[in-house]
């Protein structure tokens, strides 16, 4: 009786066994993704579609663009980019275009990208990793975890040595320095559109030794110009998405208030915005940009 | 037209037959185009079972294509049935679905969920959903005052909640500064890209009785037509009638727009259409609205991802306009 | 002699305005029965109420001795026809449509037209005279072509009575006559009892069995012509200075209006 009951148990073990190996085929993994869901991908994936600019740049900051099958429709850096095959836009993936590609992995940006269409995705079949960059330390994170994703390890280690120095160094420089000058980080023209404290710009600022006068809960808020002139910023920085003519002429607009010290001081600058809103490594960049307009006293050499 | 000279039931069978056929055939050409798929001919293949197993192209015709298909055609069919029942109702030509109100309690119900994070689906239909009724029951409300039978009470009532509503819906959307706002002018302008196998066959479950009902009650609506006293005087009872086509057709139009946002002119246009070609009588009209509202609504969606070079557009915008100019044909064609 | 329709002490009000006060009458089966008074006097109440349209709150109306609440829809349908002043028209039907929409009390919930309810309609347009406008629309008719097709959609719920709502204030003179002339051959041949509202008192008078002049809700005066057509009636009633004569057809009242430079 004895050994009767320990040979089913041992086959039931040898069954339980086969059938998790079954279930997990030997080239796929699951991971807790940086938005906390659980995803089945695979170990080696060979047809990536990346959901969103800043996730391009990244694969291609990996070195990783050979994997890259299909982009968002925005995804213009680095120039290589414009000639993969478009699959909708960040707001509005198209289905057709992505299953089209048959990819084995999508990248994804939480609260970015729509959810419904992500859900689809994997009901359809397909792995979707999503980020979760809401924070200049969260797109370090998510950088090494694509690298981990994207089989890039070391790229991804060196990547984000480079990213936290560079911080460092304008970081550690401003140590010391009293006075923090009033920044206006200006987004939109017709209506004035500001950053608010849950935006990249304002995390940004505030590394850059700067104080944002539009910080607060609504992330864009709107200002009449009256409400700008009355926070007298002493640097006023303009960034538009849509790059048009619009940014000369919002400086220009500006010409016409000398009395915000921004404007008496001829500290009125413009920037791409895209090195500002989107969470890819480039956000350095706009660091250091930012830090050379709000301290040019000790950043004076960046440009 | 010599349509009246014609006996009814061959009239419903022509009917029926014919746009079960136009059905069909937009339905095969919807699986036949989009953005993915190289081309109408290869996509054709694969919906007539012939071609390569080519996975890619399956999955979109199959998985995509159909359930978005399926619910162009259920909208079509149900937003033409409800503009037919509210003429009828109301005995008004210019009556369409979201005349009651649905329209504004809904968009409030969906913009509401959209703001609170809730996926489309159960999530912001299901707010969409409530608000529709809310909206309804706030009007019945409104004109119980006088009978509910009288239908001028209803009508200003509906118009009236619906403006109020519109003022609503542009405050809460001017106060949206985020990504939501795009999702919320998708959902105003009507957006079948929602669609999926289970959604639909949930759908479909709840307008099958619904349809079966409308029909049932076609005859009833001829006879309002001709005036509530004269209805009543030929032995309808109309106080139950009238509550029983309103409470499912509502019921109906609050499903749809609760999948598919709002999309116009297609409760108006197709009713006038049909009645056009086939006549006033209900029972061959509530079968011709179901299926050649399906048709038109499938057609108009295929346009609205065909045309532009990326991406699509909603289908509100499309049944726009085409319906507007078509209406307006109908308008001078019908008036001597 | 069966009585087609009583009342009882029939009241009404609309919004708490009083419009009938407590009108007790009888019409006989196969009477020619029309009902005169000046605007606003309760007719065309009364006859809605008569025919099931209004809800009856105080008082009582029977029809063939059964109390009218105790029918059902269908049947009462099948025993009393309305035919209203005007027909609306909003989504036009063809006239044999409008006219096979009276079967409806006969018919299951479709309504699909069998063998017999096509013989029932073609039947009664021609008893009308509009057969030959079968398949026009209500909306191309004559407002006297329109009335005869509504008169014949009547006919086809193959009613006892029929109650028809001042059926000649938009026609012309002949087709004034030959309405009543139709209305009296009903009478006679298919034994319908005939309930009408009149404005025109000289016409009703050469028609009807029994007049019954209404007045601010309450029976002015309920008999035959001659009874009900005197002077003291009528200017009590319509509150204007009238003459009564004898027609040239004998035994009937004629009523002039005397305008007023005739007036002493």
């Amino acid at each position: 009786m004895r050994n009767l009951l320990s040979t089913i148990v041992k086959i039931g073990a040898i069954a339980a066994g086969l059938a998790l190996l079954a279930g997990s085929p030997s080239n796929a993994k699951i991971v807790i993704d940086q938005a906390g869901r659980r995803v089945e991908i695979p170990d080696r994936p060979q047809r990536v579609v990346s959901l969103a600019p800043s996730i391009t740049e990244i694969v291609f900051a990996l070195g990783q663009e050979q994997l890259l099958k299909g982009v968002t429709s925005y995804s213009d850096f680095p120039p290589e980019a414009s000639g993969l095959p478009r699959v909708g836009s960040y707001v509005r993936l198209d289905l057709e275009r992505i299953i089209e590609l048959r990819p084995d992995l999508c990248i994804a940006i939480k609260d970015g990208n729509p959810k419904a269409t992500v859900d689809r995705l994997q009901a359809l079949g397909v792995p979707v990793y999503a980020l979760d960059p809401r924070s200049v330390p969260a797109v370090i994170q998510a950088v090494l975890e694509m690298g981990t994703v994207l089989n890039a390890e070391d790229r991804a280690e060196r990547l984000v040595r480079d990213m936290r120095s560079r911080i460092q160094r304008v970081t550690a420089r401003l140590v010391g320095t009293g006075h923090r000058p009033r920044v206006f980080f200006q987004i939109g023209d017709a209506p004035i559109v500001s950053v608010g404290t849950k935006t990249f710009a304002h995390e940004l600022i505030g590394l850059a030794g700067g104080d944002n006068v539009a910080a607060g809960k609504t992330a864009y808020p709107r200002f009449n110009r009256e409400q700008v002139l009355a926070l007298s910023p002493d640097v006023i920085v303009i960034s538009s998405m849509d790059r048009a003519g619009s940014i000369e002429q919002a400086r220009q607009e500006w010409g016409r208030w000398p009395s915000v010290p921004a404007v008496r001081d001829g500290r009125i600058h413009l920037v791409d915005s895209d090195i500002f809103d989107r969470p890819s490594p480039r956000l350095v960049e706009g660091l250091e940009q930012l830090a050379g307009f709000i301290h040019p006293e000790i950043f004076g050499g960046l440009k | 037209m010599t349509a009246s000279s014609t006996p009814l039931i061959k009239r419903l069978l022509l009917a029926a037959a014919s746009l079960s056929v136009l059905l069909a055939a937009v339905l095969v050409l919807a699986l036949s185009s989009g953005s993915g798929g190289e081309g109408i001919l290869r996509s054709l293949s694969v919906v007539l079972g012939q071609g390569e197993p080519d996975s890619a192209l399956e999955t979109i015709v199959w998985r995509i294509r159909l359930p978005r298909a399926l619910l162009a055609a259920l909208a079509g069919g149900a937003l033409s049935l409800g503009g037919l029942v509210f003429q009828a109702l109301l005995r008004n030509p210019l009556a369409e679905p979201y005349i009651l109100g649905i329209s504004g309690g809904s968009a409030i119900g969906a913009i509401i969920g959209i703001l609170l994070g809730l996926s489309h689906f159960p999530g912001v239909s299901v707010c969409a959903f409530i608000g529709s009724l809310a909206t309804l029951v706030l009007i019945v409300a409104m004109s119980s005052g006088q009978s509910v039978l009288k239908k001028d009470a209803l009508l200003l009532s509906g118009v009236m909640v619906n403006a109020f509503c519109a003022s609503v819906i542009m405050f809460l959307v001017s106060m949206t500064q985020d990504a939501r706002l795009h999702n919320i002018i998708f959902w105003l302008m009507g957006d079948l890209s929602s669609a999926d196998g289970r959604t639909v066959a949930i759908l479909a479950a709840i307008l099958a009785p619904c349809f079966g009902i409308v029909f049932l009650f076609s005859h009833a609506m001829n006879l309002l037509l001709m005036g509530n006293e004269m209805a009543r005087s030929m032995g309808l009872h109309l106080r139950s009638v009238t509550v029983a086509l309103l409470v499912v057709t509502s019921l109906m139009v609050s499903a749809i727009v609760s999948y598919s946002g709002l999309i116009g002119f297609v409760g108006l246009v197709i009713p006038h259409l049909l009645r056009f070609v086939w006549g006033p009588d209900h029972r061959v009209l509530v079968p011709a609205c179901i299926l050649g509202g399906g048709a038109y609504l499938t057609a108009c969606d295929i346009l609205a991802r065909s045309l532009p070079d990326q991406g699509e557009m909603p289908a509100g915008v499309i049944t726009a306009l085409i319906g507007a100019p078509l209406f307006i044909f109908l308008l001078k064609k019908t008036r001597r | 002699m069966k009585t087609a329709i009583e009342t009882n002490h029939l009241s009404h009000a609309f919004g708490g305005r009083p419009v009938l006060d407590r009108v007790s009458l009888t019409i006989a089966a196969g009477d020619f029965f029309v009902i005169i008074g000046p605007n606003g006097s309760g007719k065309t109440t009364l006859m809605k109420l008569m025919c099931g349209i209004l809800n009856t709150g105080p008082g009582r109306i029977a029809i063939f001795g059964k109390d009218i609440r105790s029918y059902s829809h269908r049947s009462l349908a099948r025993t009393i026809a309305y035919v209203p002043q005007a027909l609306e028209v909003s989504f036009p039907f063809t006239v044999q449509e409008a006219v096979l929409l009276g079967r409806t009390p006969h018919q299951n919930v479709l309504g699909i037209p069998r063998a017999a309810d096509l013989d029932a309609a073609r039947r009664a347009m021609a008893t009308t005279g509009v057969e030959h406008l079968a398949d026009r629309k209500l909306d191309q008719l004559s407002g006297g072509e329109r009335q005869r097709a509504s008169i014949a959609r009547a006919l086809c719920q193959g009613p006892d009575i029929l109650l028809l709502d001042e059926p000649t204030a938009s026609l012309d003179l002949s087709h004034q006559l030959r309405l009543m002339d139709l209305m009296e051959t009903l009478k006679q041949e298919k034994t319908v009892t005939v309930v009408m509202v009149s404005h025109d008192v000289n016409l009703a008078a050469m028609y009807a069995d029994r007049l019954l002049l209404l007045s601010n809700g309450k029976i002015a005066e309920l008999g035959s012509p001659a009874n009900v057509l005197t002077p003291r009636n009528l200017e009590a009633a319509y509150g204007c200075r009238l003459m009564v004569d004898e027609s040239p057809f004998g035994g009937v009242p004629r009523v002039t209006l005397v305008p007023g430079k005739f007036q002493l």
